[in-house]
């Protein structure tokens, strides 16, 4: 694979957390939420080398962030150069509707462990907590995104949004060519299918915390290969 | 909230050691405080010399290990392990470590590989097996490590001594080195070493006599056993290990026991071939085979260098190497030319017996025969015996002295008496000429058969010495004689002929004037070390100096003979002989700043002894 570096943003493209937070820390009701948002951002002119990043993923009853609930959260710190375990957490949450077959045949967690789970709204605080002042790494931002906002209107009655590196994106940039230079089908951008393009191990895929670890490490070697770990934040937040 | 990383405890377990101690409850821990690096084909991981304190798995990609000079040591692969050489030895990698495909390696914190390492049998086993493996591999890579060469035999240790008291029998002693699976046991009476008991004191004193098993261990034990200081080398522990054929040595710190060194340990130390050359050379019955191995020396001693030893222990390691070519040739002639009539002592001189040798020196050496010796009946046979030693030796790449001063030389031949007389009259009645050229007699060493013979000859040398002040007043005019080319920087002073016009002389300019004013000092101070850097401690001891000096000539001394010994290297390397000569235009200003000092602490030292051991007529 060559090296390719991703295109750096526009001015009027660049966002400012850093900004939007202070916004929202006037707005957001007391309380944890709150909290969250008046510890504030990194400025978006840090370097990604000095950004904390912490990679989550999340496993669900389904896809539709409307209906379906989050069940399990896992997170792992790290830097541009390194994943630490050290920092590494894991919730489960009880789902307030019962769990289908389908969903539990994919997570491999059963009706059982998730008997003795906590509820979500129980966990939220401590992840809030978890998420201060980090740029949040995930595969697929949609999803993530859409959940914890569901999840935190469900408990705080007002949004949670927190800046994020996509890696899924990151590698949308990374192979993108222009139609005529294209030859047959776009690479696929599944998270197993993007990690095997850096050489990156074979896990088994829908543990929260193995999700997370894994694009973390994706992570990792996408900024070896394409971006700048001395440019600003700015140009791949979002 | 227990945060479990299966996917990475799974990863480490499927591969040795990790899958062998997969039930440690520990493993979880350690899991957690594991980092995780991706690292691009090509890069380095771990650099030459770096500190490492990390234990590195690859858990997908590929690793290539580099020797000092970038010769590819060995590849690995997924699931194994790198670092932990370093974590053992408690500092610089040796080697480079480079990626050769993206890999991705998790970071395991060094406390956590020396915890398993130290608690977990069957882990630690996995990398002494895996470094006894490696051993030849990487011998025959050309792979230097001298971490025998040059750390304390203290570093060998393993754990606390295992004893027992003077008064258990031997089941009671066979259960207690079951128990801690050791293969010897300290014998002590109170904290007192008494006396040593191994596996096989115990297998041919006790069992294959048909002791009973309620024999004291007194009576199988070898009692004042040989021990070392804690401050040793490990590589002199090798060596005595070899020499007094034993496989454990006691160490002892401050008089009491701190553990043993066994052979085992050293295995798992030693990487490294100035050691096997020596065994190499006890093993040879012939000329032939003798000269095969005097041949790999140049390289035995260019590993050191590159390895970094200084020059203390590579001059060591070389005098361990040239004495043993001396015994092994005695030992021969006397199978040529049958027992010895009379007892008598082969001595090294100068910088043999110094221990201070460096690749290529002419033999300096000498008799000292009994006083028993009647030349008509004897002389024949210690003739022959020199000559062929000598001549052999010049076989071996130690050329013939130029002086002379050779054991072939019936001047040099004599017996204990005559040394002795012949000294007396050197120092009761100096001549400066003369004494120019019999300073190297005032480093004498016996190497070989009756060495208490040498050792009173040593004696009677450092009572006159002391008794008679006017000697030193021209000892210390001699060590005047030969000044460092201070203005080395500006105009070069320069003592070569023809190829050699345009460098000086380290070991006339530098070297040998420090070992003159030390030998003056020591000769005054009454010490009996030969070896300059311990004669510097005596001297140090006895206050000669004042603060701080005595320990500027060893720096100096150091850095001289580090400069030396890399030109040496370089040298070789381009096919050279050796020498001692340097072209101060191929010095690198790090090495001429510091030349520059040791220069002038030399040059102070000699103005100094001139006035301290001024005599009569100054």
């Amino acid at each position: 694979m060559s090296k390719h570096l991703l295109k750096k943003k526009s001015t009027e493209e660049i966002q400012d957390w850093q900004a939007m937070f202070a916004q929202w820390a006037e707005e957001a009701p007391e309380g944890p939420l709150k909290r969250y948002y008046q510890a504030g951002m990194i400025a978006p002119n840090t370097a990604l080398k000095d950004t904390p990043l912490l990679a989550l993923d999340l496993e669900t009853t389904g896809l539709d962030p409307q209906h379906d609930e989050i069940i399990s959260l896992g997170l792992i710190p790290l830097s541009s150069k390194i994943i630490r375990c050290q920092g590494a957490k894991y919730w489960m949450a009880k789902p307030e509707h019962s769990l289908n077959a389908e969903s539990v045949t994919i997570h491999e967690i059963t009706h059982a462990e998730l008997a003795g789970a906590p509820s979500l709204n129980a966990i939220l605080d401590e992840i809030l907590i978890a998420l201060t002042s980090q740029v949040v790494v995930v595969h697929c931002v949609a999803i993530e995104r859409q959940f914890l906002l569901e999840a935190s209107m469900k408990a705080y009655g007002y949004p949670l949004y927190f800046p994020v590196l996509d890696t899924m994106d990151i590698e949308r940039q990374a192979t993108f060519k222009p139609w005529w230079q294209r030859f047959g089908r776009r690479p696929s951008l599944r998270l197993d299918a993007c990690r095997q393009r850096y050489k990156l191990p074979r896990y088994k895929a829908h543990h929260a915390l193995t999700d997370a670890l894994s694009s973390a490490e994706l992570l990792q070697a996408q900024i070896s290969y394409h971006m700048d770990p001395e440019a600003d934040i700015s140009n791949y937040w979002m | 909230m227990d945060v479990e990383l299966t996917e990475i405890l799974e990863a480490l377990c499927q591969h040795a050691p990790f899958n062998e101690i997969a039930d440690d409850p520990q493993l979880k821990d350690m899991t957690k405080e594991i980092e995780i690096q991706y690292v691009r084909a090509g890069e380095m991981v771990i650099a030459q010399s770096a500190l490492n304190n990390t234990l590195f798995f690859i858990r997908s990609g590929a690793i290539e290990i580099l020797s000092k000079d970038k010769k590819l040591i060995r590849r690995m692969n997924e699931g194994e392990l790198f670092g932990y050489a370093s974590i053992l030895r408690g500092g610089k990698s040796s080697q480079a470590m480079r990626t050769i495909e993206d890999s991705l390696l998790y970071r395991i914190p060094a406390r956590w590989f020396l915890k398993l390492h130290q608690e977990n049998d069957n882990f630690s086993d996995f990398f002494q097996l895996a470094r006894e493996a490696r051993l030849r591999a990487a011998m025959d890579a050309q792979n230097s490590d001298v971490s025998l060469m040059t750390c304390p035999v203290v570093s060998l240790l393993r754990r606390p001594p295992i004893s027992t008291n003077i008064d258990s029998n031997i089941r009671v002693a066979a259960q207690i080195m079951a128990e801690h699976r050791v293969s010897s046991l300290l014998i002590t009476d109170g904290d007192e070493l008494i006396g040593i008991l191994t596996d096989r004191d115990l297998r041919t004193r006790a069992v294959a006599q048909g002791l009973a098993y309620d024999t004291p261990v007194s009576e199988i034990m070898t009692r004042d056993p040989i021990v070392m200081d804690s401050g040793d080398y490990a590589s002199e522990a090798v060596l005595k290990m070899m020499e007094r054929n034993v496989h454990h040595i006691p160490i002892v710190k401050n008089g009491r026991p701190i553990g043993v060194v066994s052979t085992g340990d050293i295995i798992q130390k030693e990487s490294h071939g100035s050691v096997y050359l020596i065994s190499d050379i006890y093993k040879q019955t012939s000329i032939e085979g003798l000269k095969s191995i005097s041949q790999k020396m140049t390289h035995t001693f260019t590993q050191l260098v590159v390895a970094d030893a200084n020059t203390q222990m590579i001059g060591n390691a070389m005098s361990h190497i040239g004495t043993a070519f001396v015994k092994r040739l005695l030992q021969l002639a006397e199978e040529i030319y049958g027992p010895p009539p009379v007892p008598y002592c082969f001595i090294a001189l100068g910088s043999q017996a110094r221990e201070e040798q460096t690749i290529k020196t002419d033999q300096d050496n000498a008799l000292i025969l009994s006083d028993k010796y009647d030349k008509k009946l004897h002389g024949e046979y210690f003739e022959a015996l020199s000559d062929w030693v000598c001549r052999n030796l010049d076989e071996c790449g130690y050329t013939l002295c130029s002086g002379d001063i050779m054991a072939s030389n019936p001047r040099w031949r004599q017996p204990l008496k005559a040394w002795k007389e012949n000294f007396s009259e050197w120092i009761q009645k100096p001549k400066a000429e003369a004494l120019l050229r019999l300073s190297i007699f005032f480093d004498l060493r016996g190497i070989y058969g009756d060495k208490t013979l040498a050792k009173q000859l040593n004696q009677h040398i450092r009572q006159q010495a002391q008794q008679h002040s006017g000697f030193l007043t021209f000892m210390a005019r001699n060590a005047n004689q030969r000044k460092p080319p201070l203005g080395f920087f500006r105009q070069f002073v320069l003592d070569g002929e023809g190829k050699q016009s345009r460098t000086f002389n380290l070991k006339e300019r530098g070297i040998a004037p420090i070992i003159d004013i030390v030998r003056v000092h020591a000769l005054a101070c009454g010490s009996d070390k030969l070896n300059t850097l311990e004669r510097i401690e005596d001297i140090e001891a006895a206050g000669l100096l004042p603060g701080g000096r005595a320990k500027d000539l060893a720096l100096a001394l150091e850095m001289i003979g580090m400069v030396r010994i890399r030109n040496q290297k370089e040298q070789i390397e381009a096919g050279e002989e050796p020498n001692n000569h340097v072209n101060p235009e191929h010095l690198s200003s790090f090495e001429k700043r510091h030349l520059r000092d040791a220069f002038h602490i030399v040059s102070r030292q000699q103005e100094f002894i001139k006035f301290r051991y001024a005599g009569k007529r100054s």
